[in-house]
């Protein structure tokens, strides 16, 4: 029999192969939100304009310098983390509650309702994500939060949509389903026994993706003028207003451009870490 | 080194095979001659396959092997798993279990059974003009050219037999080949084994099927935990074994069953309400019809086997009497005392038929909720069953699969349930897990005196557990039978 073989394989610990990169990941992660939520409340007015400290060079009173128009990078970059991870956190949640809803309705209904979602899915698919922010962004008034962000989580809806259907079919079609069916223990029990365990790993693996998707879309709406407008802080914007001084202030543009980088790799590596696990 | 010549013998003098501290198997001196057959029958988890993989050199890298065996006058080490390796196809060659999974899912069969041959080369047409031949003696003239999963279970043993045998060993282990098969299936690797045997050839079944074992012949070894318990002719210990647990097994076979559930049958009445009243339904997949033009009641307290090969529709038989899958044509009608939960069914993998990554506690929890089971009734059902309550701790993939059926039948009779169907419910587990598992649901059967349709593709099961049988062979050929309650003395 295969059963001492099967039991000799199945017992030796997998483990997580990499705590540490999942460790530094929340740490580094934990770093940036504490900055993002406590900078703002210390630091000083981030549109303060005081044109006599033009292009100040980073001291101990003012780590990262001062910009063009004279005013706190520090605290710019403190606020333009905080509106990046706030409104990106907002953006997928969401989509993923859209997605996972409209996807578990699909795979449950099929039938016309899975016909129309699919469809409106498969429209939404056609279009460059970008694109479909740049057109909402569009009808609303220009560089409005609210555009964004509908922009952003509508574009990424159907990613979870299209997750979610799939695995919640696989689930639905399964014996241990038809068995809580025979058992009658109701729509609830299948949702929260079935679905959730088997899609929670799937969905947490997404987010983590759709975190660093709506924070690179953001900045790079901001970095081509499209997005939210100056005066606001917003690391692309930031970048862009900070190249024409590269060489006096390099500062101006490293501090964005870390930031961003710090939180795209964070997110990566969670998700790996996750995917492992 | 010298390769094995035709008429060697294989001895295996002494071979132990351990993972960390445990002994899984520890045998001496057996010998392996040509024409006589040699067949090793146990429970699962007895070791018999961790030895058959020890003769191999396949044995996975965290079991060690010791001891020494001969092929001829050529001795072997069995703690090198390298040094067989040139024998492997040429002169030994193993059919492992489930050919299904053993077949590569993405070669066509007959490229497949052309790696075998001596002399393999990408696209030689000579390799594959030998593979076709091969099949062709199989009977499989039909299948080169398609891909495994269009295979049945049986088709799939044959061709993985195919690709075994081409390149022509003499020595051959088979590998637990009953698993997932019907009898006919079976018979027909039988013979193919028995000419392989007849040929010349060496043969080492491991089974636990003694059907199978009987009908090779040569010699028999009983194995438990980890040592031979008993060896000998196949006539003699088949039919007077010397030790307690052989004699266990032999009773283990449905066909000699006595149990007190089976005696004295309380004789249903005609004129109840049919709880399952199914009339003249018919179902097909695609063209082809699975059945046609069936109708049957089941009253309280009868028991009905659906029996025939595999693919006949037994399954979807029973599914569509529940309700579960929808028929062409007809109607199927379920009485008031069915409502509430109360049709229940067993699978053939209880491994997934609970939420895969919750508790099987959590799970019951919700069972108990709902049908407001009295307090106790999980733990003394549990008791009931030989199980501990602290198994349900656990998630579904961390329990056997005979331990789980049985937390299977706890949950099934929760709702009280007055039908039960038991698809294939024991064709995965041993002969002597299948007993204890049958026991308990039958025992609970009775007990709540409920209904039971038995989906099964071994008659002799289906005659120990029923009265009444429907025996699914082509489409018009559906016969319906009602036996008389055989009273066992």
């Amino acid at each position: 029999m295969t059963t001492p073989l099967l039991e000799a394989t199945a017992t030796i610990p997998t483990g997580r192969r990499r705590p540490l990169a999942r460790r530094a990941a929340l740490l580094g992660l934990s770093l940036l939100a504490a900055f993002a939520i406590v900078g703002p409340l210390l630091l000083a007015d981030p549109s303060a304009q005081d044109l006599s400290r033009f292009l100040e060079a980073p001291s101990a009173s003012e780590p990262l310098g001062r910009d063009d128009y004279g005013r706190s990078v520090l605290a710019r970059l403190a606020h333009a983390t905080r509106l990046s991870l706030a409104l990106s956190a907002l953006c997928v949640a969401t989509a993923l509650l859209l997605g996972t809803v409209a996807g578990i309705l699909s795979a449950w209904f099929g039938g016309w309702i899975d016909a129309v979602l699919r469809a409106v899915s498969e429209a939404f698919v056609a279009v460059p994500a970008l694109l479909v922010v740049l057109l909402v962004s569009a009808l609303a008034s220009g560089g409005s939060l609210w555009a964004l962000y509908l922009g952003l989580a509508l574009a990424q809806w159907v990613e979870y949509f299209r997750v979610v259907r799939a695995r919640s079919g696989l689930v639905l079609g399964s014996p241990a389903v038809e068995a809580a069916g025979l058992l009658e223990l109701g729509p609830a029990h299948v949702v929260r026994r079935h679905l959730w365990p088997d899609l929670r790993p799937l969905l947490g693996t997404l987010a983590a993706l759709g975190m660093v998707t709506s924070i690179l879309a953001m900045s790079t709406l901001g970095f081509v003028k499209v997005g939210l407008q100056p005066p606001r802080a917003e690391l692309g914007l930031m970048i862009t207003e900070s190249f024409p001084f590269y060489d006096v202030a390099p500062w101006m543009s490293l501090a964005p451009i870390a930031v961003l980088f710090l939180l795209t790799v964070c997110f990566l590596a969670l998700r790996d870490s996750k995917e492992r696990s | 080194m010298t390769d094995p010549r035709p008429g060697d013998d294989l001895v295996i003098h002494h071979a132990v095979v351990q993972h960390g501290t445990t002994t899984l198997a520890d045998v001496s001196d057996i010998r392996l001659e040509p024409g006589r057959p040699l067949t090793i029958i146990g429970e699962s988890g007895s070791g018999k396959s961790v030895l058959a993989h020890a003769v191999m050199g396949t044995l996975p890298p965290e079991l060690v092997a010791r001891g020494s065996m001969t092929i001829g006058a050529v001795p072997f080490d069995l703690a090198d798993p390298t040094g067989r390796r040139h024998l492997w196809g040429r002169s030994l060659a193993l059919l492992p279990q489930e050919p299904a999974l053993a077949l590569d899912p993405t070669l066509r069969v007959r490229a497949q059974v052309a790696e075998g041959v001596a002399g393999w080369r990408p696209r030689h047409p000579d390799a594959s003009r030998m593979a076709d031949e091969r099949l062709a003696r199989l009977g499989l003239t039909e299948v080169g050219g398609s891909y495994p999963h269009t295979l049945s279970g049986g088709m799939a043993q044959r061709v993985a037999y195919a690709a075994a045998t081409i390149g022509g060993a003499r020595i051959l282990v088979v590998d637990e080949p009953s698993k997932g098969l019907d009898r006919h299936s079976l018979d027909r690797l039988a013979d193919l084994l028995s000419a392989h045997v007849r040929e010349g050839g060496l043969l080492l079944t491991i089974t636990h099927d003694l059907e199978l074992a009987r009908r090779l012949g040569g010699d028999v070894m009983v194995m438990r935990e980890a040592a031979v318990l008993e060896s000998g002719s196949a006539e003699r210990v088949l039919t007077a074994p010397q030790h307690a647990y052989t004699r266990a097994l032999l009773a283990a076979e449905p066909s000699r069953w006595d149990f007190p559930w089976m005696r004295g049958v309380a004789a249903t009445d005609a004129a109840a309400e049919p709880l399952v009243a199914a009339e003249s339904i018919t179902k097909s997949y695609g063209a082809a019809p699975l059945f046609e033009d069936v109708s049957l009641q089941v009253r309280p307290g009868e028991r009905w086997a659906l029996t025939g090969p595999s693919g006949a529709g037994k399954t979807t038989l029973g599914n569509a009497l529940l309700r579960l899958t929808s028929v062409d044509s007809g109607s199927v009608a379920h009485s008031r005392a069915t409502a509430g939960g109360r049709l229940q069914k067993l699978y053939q993998d209880p491994g997934h038929s609970f939420p895969r990554r919750v508790r099987l506690e959590t799970a019951m929890g919700d069972v108990v909720r709902r049908h407001g089971v009295e307090a106790g009734r999980v733990g003394s059902l549990l008791e009931k069953v030989g199980l501990p309550h602290e198994i349900l701790r656990r998630r579904p993939g961390q329990v056997s699969g005979g331990e789980l059926q049985r937390i299977a039948i706890v949950r099934a009779m929760l709702p009280r349930p007055a039908l039960i169907f038991a698809d294939e419910a024991t064709s995965r587990l041993d002969l002597a897990t299948q007993a204890t598992t049958m026991d308990i649901l039958m025992t609970e059967v009775e007990d709540n005196g409920c209904a039971l349709l038995l989906v099964t593709h071994d008659t002799a099961l289906a005659r120990a557990v029923t009265h009444h049988q429907v025996r699914l062979g082509s489409p018009d050929d559906v016969d319906i039978r009602s036996e008389d309650p055989v009273a066992v003395s």
